[in-house]
């Protein structure tokens, strides 16, 4: 009887294990995560505070709106402060089956220019965020995996590691491993840690302040970047949000970058 | 004074205005400071060196747009002190989705390509305001223009430009002889017919962008006429003087561009067919031609380099001789003089257009490399003419001090055979640049 009931904990273990594994599949995970922001269709005014690893500070505040048009989504941003930046507009097509596309508009040039875009690993503007961090992660560039479950600010989080899937996608997003830190009830993701190309870790995100949104996502008004190799930091706070961006999609056109 | 009231009036009435910081409608208010410094050319210790208080006012509403921009400016210029006003931008307008139209002092670069665009034929410039930003000797034209968007990747420009401006280059500063003497400006007379008409059909499809384009009028890039030759008989060894002057000629340019990114790379090109008319006879108009550049961008291990190949090919060029004097007497000798300087003033005038052969080739390259998180920029151009044998190089270092402060540092570098235009212009616009800016 003893072995019986034996037999019938280790089956219930490996039945309760695979159902688990089964709902709790790291890609959906990452997916959900991804789509529980509210980045489709929005507008907001934002803050970046650039800190050198003696707490030296630079600002950079920026107007960014997005919205879904068809396959793509179209995003724009707009620099407002400093005077030396003010006037840059930057136009991305994220498309969700080809290569996106970029345009950038700089006052002193006097015209709008296509640039590469492909460089998601980028510095974004002199900071530690990349430009990747800008717009919503390509579920399809990594593979996943679950690691470990951890409590993250008194919140149970699944513990997931993302890889990049191609030597082309490591190269455009800079880094050899992603760790991420997400909700297990909500979805929302509240630390990212990236490693470099040699498998060290690199920097740390750190995604806090969401507030509830229209539509049931949520939005994050403050995140941070702490370089671990320089002790550099860049913080991106959100001033203002305004969800279901109602700019036409003729606002999103390159010929509009200069108004 | 009454003048400087104006231009702070004008760009002070955003501040009264209700600014709403979103897309739609704001008000902005900004400038810059900035000193400059040129100097240690061949000719001159100091060759430009100014300060400058540039004033911006800027209002985006739902409907309505107006942008302001007036630099006050003191130096010393080639060895003349100066203290004026420009207006840069100053112009308003109607916007919506589809139609814009806007009236007024404006800048308007057209082209896909860097530094040299074939088909950028709408603003002047002054080519002789020498800055660390080569963008900085661009200058606006009083004109009207319409904004047409079909849809969000095909949009229709249209300028009308009823006064022309001329391009400024400063001949009279080069050393060519003694015997020439620039200075003069002919202008075509204000009339509808003199006026310029552009159009360019743009397309940003996904995957590529490119455009059709279309200019009538005459070219701020202008030539040279020679006016007269002056003898003064009482001199103790008198010396014919050569007058010239900055004429424009009319011409018609259809041009197209593309820019197609694959991958990391980005393909660049331009080309224009320029049709001229009484390029034989006159001396200050160019032969038909086609200018063309074909460029390639990308970046290596952080550093953006820019490649062209910059082209101009002449089908009607016929070469010219160097004329021969028939004899000595003084009837044949003055014939000669004169053939002499129509000779000399047609090859200038080749020279400056480009067309000293049928095939014109020049190749260019920028390298561009950010440092310390963007806040260093180090950037060097270099071009080489294949066919007239003239050779640039602009080195140039940038550093963002603190959000609004900048330095620059640099230098130009232009040489060439004997008499070619960088053998005239190197003693002159050769030197270092040093420059401060602070915006706000």
């Amino acid at each position: 009887m003893k072995r019986v009931f034996k037999y019938f904990n280790t089956l219930t273990i490996i039945l309760v294990t695979s159902s688990f594994a089964a709902s709790q599949n790291p890609r959906e995970i990452s997916k959900k995560s991804a789509d529980a922001i509210a980045l489709g269709s929005m507008e907001m005014t934002t803050t970046l505070k650039i800190f050198d690893a003696k707490g030296n500070a630079r600002s950079r505040t920026l107007n960014m709106a997005s919205r879904k048009f068809g396959d793509v989504t179209k995003m724009m941003m707009k620099f407002t402060d400093p005077a030396d930046v003010k006037g840059t507009s930057i136009l991305i097509y994220d498309y969700e089956e080809r290569a996106d596309e970029m345009w950038i508009y700089m006052p002193a040039l006097k015209k709008t220019r296509r640039v590469v875009s492909n460089e998601r690993g980028k510095n974004f503007m002199g900071s530690e965020f990349t430009n990747a961090d800008m717009s919503k992660p390509n579920i399809e560039d990594f593979d996943y995996k679950i690691i470990s479950s951890e409590n993250i600010n008194g919140r149970a989080c699944h513990v997931i590691e993302a890889t990049p899937v191609s030597q082309e996608s490591l190269q455009s997003n800079g880094f050899s491993k992603k760790v991420s830190y997400i909700d297990k009830e909500n979805y929302l993701c509240y630390k990212i840690e990236y490693y470099d190309l040699k498998g060290k870790i690199l920097k740390t995100q750190t995604i806090g302040d969401y507030r509830p949104v229209e539509g049931g996502s949520y939005f994050y008004y403050e995140m941070e970047m702490k370089n671990e190799q320089n002790g550099r930091k860049s913080v991106l706070k959100t001033e203002k949000f305004k969800p279901q961006s109602q700019m036409t999609e003729a606002q999103f056109s390159p010929s509009n970058l200069d108004k | 004074m009454k003048k400087f009231a104006i231009a702070a009036l004008l760009l002070l009435t955003p501040l009264l205005m209700n600014a709403q910081e979103n897309f739609r409608e704001r008000a902005e208010f900004s400038g810059y400071v900035r000193g400059s410094f040129q100097g240690f050319s061949k000719n001159y210790d100091l060759s430009n060196v100014f300060a400058q208080f540039a004033l911006k006012g800027k209002y985006s509403g739902k409907h309505t747009i107006f942008n302001a921009e007036v630099w006050f400016l003191g130096g010393h210029h080639f060895g003349e002190f100066y203290n004026r006003l420009e207006i840069m931008d100053a112009y308003a307008g109607y916007v919506s989705d589809k139609f814009d139209f806007l009236a007024g002092n404006q800048i308007v670069k057209w082209g896909r390509t860097d530094g040299f665009s074939p088909t950028d034929n709408i603003s002047p410039r002054d080519y002789f305001f020498l800055t660390s930003d080569i963008d900085d000797q661009l200058r606006a034209n009083l004109m009207a223009r319409i904004k047409y968007r079909f849809n969000p990747y095909i949009d229709l420009d249209i300028i009308a430009i009823p006064f022309y401006k001329q391009s400024n280059y400063r001949f009279d500063l080069f050393d060519m002889g003694g015997m020439a003497k620039f200075g003069e400006e002919t202008n075509p007379e204000f009339s509808f017919s003199n006026a310029t008409l552009a159009g360019r059909l743009n397309f940003e499809l996904p995957g590529a962008g490119f455009s059709l384009s279309y200019f009538r009028g005459f070219d701020p890039y202008h030539g040279f006429n020679l006016k007269g030759i002056e003898l003064d008989i009482n001199a103790p060894n008198p010396m014919p003087t050569i007058n010239y002057s900055s004429t424009p000629y009319r011409k018609q340019t259809i041009g197209a561009d593309f820019a197609i990114p694959s991958g990391s790379w980005i393909f660049r090109g331009e080309a224009a067919w320029n049709i001229t008319k009484g390029g034989d006879d006159s001396l200050f108009i160019p032969l038909p031609s086609l200018a063309y550049v074909a460029a390639v961008e990308k970046e290596f291990w952080g550093v953006m380099g820019i490649f062209q190949y910059i082209g101009r090919y002449t089908p009607s060029y016929k070469p010219i001789f160097e004329p021969q004097p028939a004899g000595t007497d003084p009837d044949q000798m003055l014939l000669y003089m004169g053939e002499m300087v129509e000779y000399q003033t047609r090859l200038f005038n080749r020279k400056i257009f480009g067309q000293q052969k049928r095939s014109n080739h020049a190749f260019a390259l920028t390298a561009r490399r950010s440092f310390a998180y963007d806040t260093i920029t180090a950037e060097l151009t270099a071009y080489y003419n294949i066919t007239s044998k003239e050779f640039l190089l602009r080195p140039k270092l940038s550093w963002t001090i603190a959000d609004n402060l900048s330095m620059a540092i640099g230098g130009h570098i232009m040489t060439g055979e004997k008499e070619s235009l960088y053998d005239y212009s190197g003693p002159v616009m050769n030197g270092l640049f040093l420059e401060l800016k602070a915006s706000f």
